[in-house]
């Protein structure tokens, strides 16, 4: 019945657009460029990004550009259904987990082509532009520098006089302060600090920390059992004490922006993208400090945050890539979209901005300089499979902390089912 | 109809089979639209998707042949799958007696004559027309959450309600609850079911003395049989396919700890989240059969309690 009708009504609404996007074309019959753009971020950023494209088209008649936005959840779905049905966006912001699966199935155009004309991003310096480059080509763009932190509620910590943690902060001296937040605000539903037991990007620092890693070049899993059963274990002490958000509240979190614990009053300490202060301290009412991951030890790494890829199959390469150059390098569109992205690599981009940076910007920036000595080298790009082993330890992870197994054997679990997606994939 | 006087007609009659032919183009041509959305939206794709579960498929390459592997991995090594089909079991078994229990409760309370039966009936059904969607999934997950209104108001009673949706022990079950409130569609189809029912028949019995658990028992039922089967296939059938509330509720991850990972959902990850557009494709085929069999299963054992009343022709 319900298939019926909306067989129906999707034939009859696909003919009524056709009808209707047969009338421009006939009525003007000018050959306007049009292009479609996609990213995936908050309200904030699509905001930014939509204001940059419009100074874009103003500064270029004949060009239009659409765009598309969803979560970063919804995201990949999105765009590789729209890849397989050979109708992917032409300028398509990437992730460095998912480019090289994306270059090497040829669905992104390398760059070279367009260099330095119309693309010119040789300001970049060499490691930013190698953060894009797949089996020696540049098949993406950074849009800007960034690494993990952690946020903490700055009002709250100044009202309870507790010292917000730092560069030099240990793990053990980081439960001590999330526990002692907990005391001194004694309020039922509130804790110290996110329950951080499912985060791939603190656990990968942890790992790192200790001279390993999540994956080898040659992407098979790169930490042991005892590892992710001490991460385990270390969380789950914190909760017992307090410390970290009990599971059944945690399990509410659905990793985005709103729903974080910090931004839902119910942790003042949250793990994060440096970039990301910029949307998360558009909801908070409270003052937001950053600072980096706990353990005073190198294992955090400056990351491209997002790339701008251009897809394998546009009939616009040129222009596309002209957009690229836009939002990546012009002073212009800099002025608009601000750190949202993370510190621009673009030499130019970042000098017209670091005069008239607003706060958050300049938290940003020095705190992207203040790492240098917890920060070791970018890791290889995680192998397939990583994406269901980031559900599998929020999965896991969550057996631990709403208490239906044990720490050991919760490892165990993990271990095995990591290495079965990864065969798998 | 005329295309069925056409076939009827002796093979002489040849020289009219012409106009009746032009005829059943004319239907065909009506009905054209329709099959080409049945061909092409349907039974195409519907016939892709075999192909493909004998495949491995991740959209971005072209399809390849895994022979029986992907059921292979669902039979043998795949506790989740397991797991999404022992959820779907709880959920179905729970769900359907409930709602078809509850929708003819109401059902008879409203058939006792009360004045204003349509806008009652109006707003029982209210809930049917909203419960699939998308927001009253999301204001479920805001009632049963942690700081949500059954918390607020068992707290008036001291008592401190867990996050009923974030909690293993409770998430089906609020799900069930959203199931069994969208009682509305069978409601009103036993509502027409018990205006069938002859009076003469409750008059009797209440001369011959039978009580109101009787004359439920003896008459009611028995001639609601026909109804009730129907809306049993209907609410099985539809609460096997459930995918909305658990993907919202959930947040998609069929969290906590898969205790809510319906089987279409957990079809949906592997097919969309990590792109075994294969895999999906089996276990879409296991689901299929599955259907089948309980559909097949209840006609089978209708002849045994499923009374039409034209045995007598």
């Amino acid at each position: 019945m319900t298939r019926n009708l909306s067989r129906r009504s999707t034939l009859a609404l696909g003919a009524g657009l056709a009808a209707v996007s047969a009338l421009p074309g006939a009525a003007f019959g000018q050959a306007a460029k049009r292009l479609r753009m996609t990213w995936w971020g908050g309200t904030e950023r699509a905001k930014r990004t939509q204001d940059a494209l419009q100074v874009y088209q103003k500064k270029n008649p004949g060009v239009q550009i659409d765009t598309e936005t969803v979560g970063w959840g919804d995201y990949w779905t999105k765009l590789a259904t729209q890849v397989a049905g050979g109708n992917a966006p032409d300028v398509i912001q990437m992730d460095y987990r998912y480019i090289f699966e994306y270059a090497r199935r040829r669905s992104l155009k390398p760059l070279d082509e367009f260099m330095p004309n119309p693309l010119d991003i040789a300001d970049f310096g060499a490691a930013n532009i190698d953060g894009g480059r797949v089996d020696g080509k540049v098949f993406g763009v950074s849009m800007g520098v960034n690494s993990t932190c952690i946020f903490h509620n700055r009002t709250v910590l100044e009202r309870l006089k507790i010292n917000p943690p730092d560069l030099t902060t240990t793990w053990p001296q980081f439960a001590e302060i999330a526990t002692a937040i907990a005391k001194a605000e004694g309020r039922r539903g509130f804790f110290g600090s996110t329950n951080a037991g499912f985060n791939e990007p603190a656990l990968e620092v942890w790992v790192r920390q200790r001279g390993k890693a999540l994956y080898t070049d040659e992407g098979k899993l790169a930490f042991a059992r005892d590892d992710i059963a001490e991460w385990f274990d270390y969380w789950d002490q914190m909760r017992q004490k307090g410390g970290a958000v009990v599971g059944e509240i945690q399990a509410l979190n659905r990793q985005t922006t709103e729903t974080d614990m910090l931004s839902m009053g119910r942790a003042a300490i949250t793990f994060a993208h440096s970039n990301q202060l910029v949307a998360w301290q558009a909801i908070n009412k409270d003052k937001l400090g950053m600072t980096a991951i706990p353990g005073a030890k190198p294992g955090q790494y400056y990351k491209p945050s997002m790339l701008l890829s251009v897809s394998a199959t546009t009939p616009q390469g040129q222009e596309a890539a002209r957009i690229v150059n836009f939002i990546s390098t012009d002073p212009d569109a800099g002025a608009v979209l601000g750190v949202e992205r993370g510190v621009p690599p673009s030499k130019r981009m970042r000098d017209a901005l670091l005069p008239k940076v607003d706060e958050l910007g300049r938290a940003q920036i020095e705190y992207i300089s203040a790492i240098a000595n917890n920060v070791s080298k970018l890791p290889p790009p995680p192998p397939k499979g990583a994406g269901e082993i980031e559900q599998l330890l929020k999965r896991v992870y969550e057996t631990v902390s709403l208490g239906t197994a044990k720490v050991p054997d919760a490892a165990t679990t993990f271990m095995t089912e990591a290495q079965k997606a990864l065969e798998r994939a | 109809m005329a295309a069925i006087t056409a076939h009827e007609r002796p093979a002489a009659a040849r020289p009219r089979v012409g106009r009746f032919g032009a005829q059943d183009g004319a239907a065909y041509l009506f009905l054209a639209p329709w099959l080409a959305g049945f061909f092409l939206l349907t039974l195409g794709p519907t016939l892709g998707s075999l192909y493909l579960s004998f495949t491995h498929f991740d959209l971005l390459q072209a399809p390849r042949w895994n022979g029986l592997g992907n059921y292979i991995r669902m039979f043998t090594s795949d506790p989740r799958f397991y797991n999404a089909l022992s959820v779907t079991f709880w959920y179905v078994g729970l769900s359907v007696p409930l709602k078809l229990v509850f929708a003819l409760a109401i059902a008879m309370m409203l058939d006792q004559g009360l004045r204003g039966l349509s806008v009652y009936r109006a707003l029982f059904y209210i809930p049917s027309l909203l419960g699939g969607s998308v927001a009253i999934a999301v204001l479920w997950r805001q009632i049963f959450g942690y700081n949500g209104l059954i918390n607020e108001g068992l707290s008036v009673f001291g008592i401190d309600g867990p996050s009923w949706i974030s909690n293993p022990q409770y998430s089906l079950v609020t799900l069930v609850v959203l199931r069994v409130w969208q009682f509305g569609s069978p409601m009103v189809i036993f509502l027409a079911g018990l205006r069938q029912i002859p009076q003469e028949l409750y008059e009797a019995a209440t001369i011959d003395g039978a009580g109101p658990v009787q004359r439920f028992f003896r008459i009611t039922l028995p001639l609601l049989a026909p109804v009730v089967f129907f809306n049993l296939i209907l609410q099985t059938i539809d609460a096997f396919k459930a995918f909305t509330p658990a993907f919202i509720v959930s947040g998609g991850t069929g969290g906590p700890v898969d205790s809510t990972l319906f089987y279409t959902l957990y079809l949906y990850q592997e097919g969309f989240a990590y792109f075994r557009m294969g895999y999906a494709a089996a276990m879409a085929w296991f689901l299929l059969t599955i259907i089948a069999l309980f559909t097949a299963l209840a006609f089978l054992t209708s002849r045994y309690w499923v009374y039409y009343g034209d045995e007598g022709r």
